[in-house]
């Protein structure tokens, strides 16, 4: 099993603590991402585990290895950086032998592993290029292409996408994910942006604040958050939330807010709740718009109204707070600016806590 | 703008003058130089009497012969050679490794031991116990004392300090992680990188080293090690009292003023060759040196 | 008081000697303290070990029974030197020398570097860029050699010149008044062209769009120079006279040993030529010990106090 294992792992700068005991089982060939806003610990927990941040307190085992006291050439892992860190003095060739070169590899394994990952990634023609002559995905790619030629039992992977333009960012990811589909390395990818994490991640791990908030696939993520955090951090645009008062009518739950009384899933839970705040999550995807004349709608006011071509963002105010709906072009183009309110199914909405922002049990939808 | 063609005949006046002044300046940085060169292209006689202003009078040789017929200053250009090229190559070799480590953040004790250099730029002993120590040290009319007493300069330490400190750390770590131990990192990683602080160093070391004087009159006595400029100062201020070489001047076409001149211009000669190759690099030097942590 | 006080509240995680720790990096890091120490011997051995020797200022120090063993005088070599004469006037001399060279020399690479900043002929600024620099690089024997040539009295071109206009040769180097305006001159032809390359590189940090939009708004070059480039470097500008102001003890003494005579020591005797006549020249080391520690510890003193006031004015500080 050459998974990775994080075991209570605490950083600390002097008195200042950084990460606050994170544990993680890291499946043998599994894709991990670590996700959150900067600062949040998860660079310092990668660098924990590549061996380049001492670990103040806990354990990191990699292959079944307690690897706490082992440098980090011995810890057989390969990371790519955030600014690739490519020798400028160095062709491609040799940026791509140097960790061979360094091992005293023979001349015949460094030429083959050379042409084995040029031609993996598309570097065949490149090879006597400097970095300064070559593409940013490109760059990318002779990062990636330094990593690989180890065979390493992990590759991590520190924001490595975030120098690129969108459009490249959005051609290396599937690159990345075919590599790994190919490969087959277990790999730990941090980034602070979501949608790497959904593309690529065959789990994540969302952090904040130095803590793990949630470990999951991404769908399990996205449609069961577990907080108010989660919720509002995977997704975009974001989760709209709602504090609504829960109100009892017959054997239906209803949310109350602004005058809105918004049907709510009959959640066990909530008959504690009564007459208590809640937070109501509603994902801009999940409702559906309506126009005057809809019953039971929850009116909002609309304030403008993007289109992004296939589909269109609805802003407006709902409770005095925005709220944000995507909306479908195909359908209803014309009549986007006619939208007065919206509707959504009840099993749909995310329910937390109003003061621990945590999601109410029962709730879980398969995903 | 590159050119002047949308300039008001205000501003073109205005550039014109500045061109004005600095050519000004720049040809009375020149004179003194063609001056010393012409005298010693003069005859001694033409020199004495103040004649010379632009171009030699009377051109000769005579000088010049004279001077390279001398042994002492085949010698002291043999030295400054020995001293120029095995003191750089002696700093080089403290000053690299030396701010390398100093540069790396997970050093032990880095504060104390920056401090350290740091201080020695604030204060110093002064003239007499660095001469003692030289002294006592045994250093005293010895090449390696020249080469190795100073070897050293807190201010070129730092300035190479700071350049390895701006390269990013990823590459370290890349190189780390590659299984590079430290001394791979710096002669594979940061070196190649730090080419041009590394040439800047260097520049200011064989300038340092070429020009130096006031050490090597201090602590060489033998003649047989001085330096050239130890020699010219020497020619300048004995040439005039030395009677037996004032007599042999009356039938000869050089002079103490062509001599010395001729001199001058023999060790100014190297300084101009390797000029162009210091211009590429100074000008990136006094900015990296340039006022930063 | 209880006694509860003096108990000392439980570190939470297990505390790892100092001496383990120091293990520890010395087993990760030894490579960089391999290559830190010939860097750390050498200081010790050639600037640290002379402060040791420092304390002859206070001893009657003998060759022969060296440094630890002469016996203690006190402050004795400092009387004898706050009652000697040349001592006083070495320090008067150092003061005056450096404050003209401050006053007449720092405005001079200023001002080359705003020259130089007008000119867009680009041939016609490297040209003249290197001919002003070039003297920086040659050896202050040589640049005296010159002088002396120079201003010699019959031979000399200034003299020459000083006959053809009518006048009478001066014995410019062996005259005490003419002896600064020779040295600070020098000095400036020396060092100016060089030092305006800070000024110049300062220039260059200013972002264009400001030439661009004061060209929009119809301002002249002058006017250019005087609103955007001078207020612009005037951070530079402050910081460089900080520098020169902690500095004003450092005269370059090896061109005033190279150009100065025993008629002009009045003008031209600072207290480093002081230093090395009593002591090199003289024997007197312990005198002049004494003599340069006072200097060392004023000239510190103001380094000190100049680096705080620039870390005032600029957050940064110079080291």
């Amino acid at each position: 099993m050459s998974g990775v294992q994080l075991d209570g792992i605490i950083k600390r700068y002097g008195a200042v603590q950084v990460v606050h005991g994170v544990d993680l089982n890291v499946a043998e060939k599994e894709f991990v991402v670590l996700v959150g806003p900067s600062g949040c610990g998860k660079s310092t927990t990668l660098r924990m585990i590549a061996g380049l941040e001492e670990i103040s307190d806990g354990e990191v085992t990699i292959d079944g290895r307690m690897v706490n006291r082992v440098a980090p050439k011995d810890r057989d892992v390969a990371m790519v950086f955030q600014n690739y860190a490519l020798y400028p003095h160095l062709n491609v060739a040799d940026n791509i032998a140097f960790g061979l070169r360094i091992r005293r590899e023979s001349k015949e394994v460094i030429a083959s592993s050379i042409d084995e990952v040029a031609g993996i990634l598309g570097l065949t023609d490149y090879l006597d290029r400097r970095p300064a002559d070559l593409s940013g995905g490109q760059r990318q790619r002779v990062a990636m292409g330094r990593a690989i030629v180890r065979r390493p039992k992990v590759f991590l992977f520190d924001e490595p996408l975030s120098n690129l333009d969108a459009k490249l960012r959005t051609q290396m990811r599937a690159e990345i994910k075919r590599l790994h589909n190919r490969l087959g390395v277990t790999s730990i990818y941090v980034t602070h942006d979501q949608v790497e994490a959904m593309t690529l991640a065959d789990r994540i791990v969302v952090m904040h604040d130095g803590r793990i908030e949630q470990v999951g696939t991404p769908m399990e993520l996205f449609m069961n958050p577990v907080n108010t955090f989660v919720a509002s951090f995977l997704g975009s645009p974001p989760m709209n939330q709602v504090t609504a008062k829960v109100e009892k009518v017959g054997s239906d739950f209803v949310g109350v807010f602004a005058g809105n009384r918004l049907p709510l899933a009959r959640l066990g839970d909530l008959e504690a709740r009564v007459g208590q705040d809640v937070v109501v999550g509603i994902r801009p995807e999940y409702v559906t718009p309506a126009t005057d004349g809809v019953k039971d709608q929850v009116r909002i006011e609309l304030d403008l109204v993007e289109t992004l071509g296939s589909e269109a963002l609805l802003h407006a105010m709902l409770a005095d707070a925005p709220f944000v709906i995507k909306a479908d072009t195909t359908t209803a183009a014309s009549k986007l600016s006619d939208v007065t309110g919206f509707t959504i199914a009840p099993e749909l909405i995310r329910i937390f806590d109003g003061e621990t922002d945590l999601a109410l049990a029962g709730q879980d939808r398969p995903a | 703008m590159t050119n002047m063609n949308l300039y008001s005949p205000g501003d073109k006046v205005f550039v014109y003058l500045c061109m004005f002044l600095i050519s000004v300046f720049a040809l009375s940085t020149l004179y003194p130089f063609i001056y010393i060169a012409a005298i010693s292209l003069s005859t001694g006689f033409e020199a004495r009497a103040g004649n010379v202003v632009l171009t030699p009078v009377d051109t000769t040789l005579a000088a010049y012969e004279y001077v390279v017929a001398q042994r002492e200053f085949w010698v002291s250009y043999r030295n400054t050679f020995i001293y120029t090229i095995g003191g750089t190559i002696t700093s080089l070799l403290f000053i690299i490794p030396g701010a390398y480590a100093l540069s790396r953040p997970h050093l032990y004790g880095r504060r104390f031991w920056n401090l350290m250099v740091a201080f020695t730029m604030w204060f110093n002993a002064g003239l007499i116990p660095f001469f003692l120590n030289m002294r006592d040290l045994g250093l005293l009319d010895s090449y390696i004392g020249i080469m190795l007493g100073f070897a050293i300069n807190g201010f070129n330490v730092i300035l190479l300090r700071n350049f390895f400190e701006a390269i990013p750390q990823s590459f370290e770590e890349a190189a780390r992680m590659d299984g590079a131990n430290e001394f791979q990192v710096l002669w594979k990683v940061y070196m190649p990188l730090s080419k041009p602080a590394i040439a800047t160093v260097t520049l200011f070391c064989v300038v340092g080293r070429w020009n130096g004087f006031f050490w090597a009159m201090v602590l060489l006595q033998d003649g047989e090690k001085i330096p050239l400029q130890v020699y010219l100062r020497q020619v300048i201020a004995q040439l005039s009292d030395d009677e037996e070489f004032t007599a042999t001047l009356l039938d000869q076409a050089y002079s103490v003023e062509t001599v010395t001149a001729a001199i001058i211009v023999a060790s100014i000669i190297p300084v101009l060759i390797f000029y162009p190759f210091i211009q590429k690099y100074f000008n990136k030097g006094i900015m990296l040196g340039g006022v930063k942590e | 008081m209880s006694d509860a006080s003096h108990i000392k509240p439980a570190t939470k995680t297990a505390p790892i000697s100092r001496g383990a720790r120091i293990v520890d990096v010395l087993k990760r890091d030894w490579q960089l303290y391999v290559m830190l120490l010939p860097t750390i011997i050498w200081l010790l051995l050639f600037l640290y070990k002379p402060m040791y020797g420092l304390q002859i200022a206070f001893k009657d120090y003998s060759v022969f029974r060296g440094i630890a063993n002469s016996p203690w005088v006190g402050f004795e070599h400092f009387e004898t030197l706050f009652n000697n004469d040349q001592f006083i006037r070495a320090i008067r001399n150092t003061v005056v020398i450096s404050f003209w060279s401050l006053l007449i020399g720092f405005p001079v690479p200023i001002l080359l570097a705003l020259l130089f900043n007008e000119v867009l002929n680009q041939k016609f600024k490297k040209t003249t860029q290197t001919i002003v620099y070039l003297p920086h690089f040659i050896s202050s024997v040589i640049i005296a050699g010159i002088v002396i040539a120079a201003f010699a009295p019959s031979a000399g071109i200034v003299n020459t010149a000083i006959r053809a206009l009518g006048g009478d040769a001066i014995y410019f180097l062996t005259k005490p008044e003419w002896f600064r305006p020779i040295f600070i001159g020098t000095g400036i032809w020396q060092e100016a062209g060089f030092q305006s390359i800070v000024y110049l590189a300062a220039i260059a940090g200013v972002s264009p769009t400001l030439y661009e939009s004061a060209v929009v708004d119809g301002a002249s070059r002058w006017q250019m120079m005087w609103k955007i480039t001078i207020p612009s470097i005037l951070p530079t500008i402050i910081i460089m006279l900080i520098i020169r102001i902690g500095n004003i003890l450092e005269v370059s003494f090896e061109m005033i040993i190279l150009l100065y005579q025993p008629a002009t020591y009045e003008t031209a005797d600072v207290v480093n030529t002081f230093i090395y006549r009593q002591g090199l020249q003289g024997g007197q080391y312990d005198l002049a010990a004494a003599a340069g520690l006072f200097n060392a510890v004023m000239a510190f003193t103001l380094v000190m106090a100049a680096n705080a006031l620039s870390k005032r004015y600029s957050r940064t500080s110079l080291w």
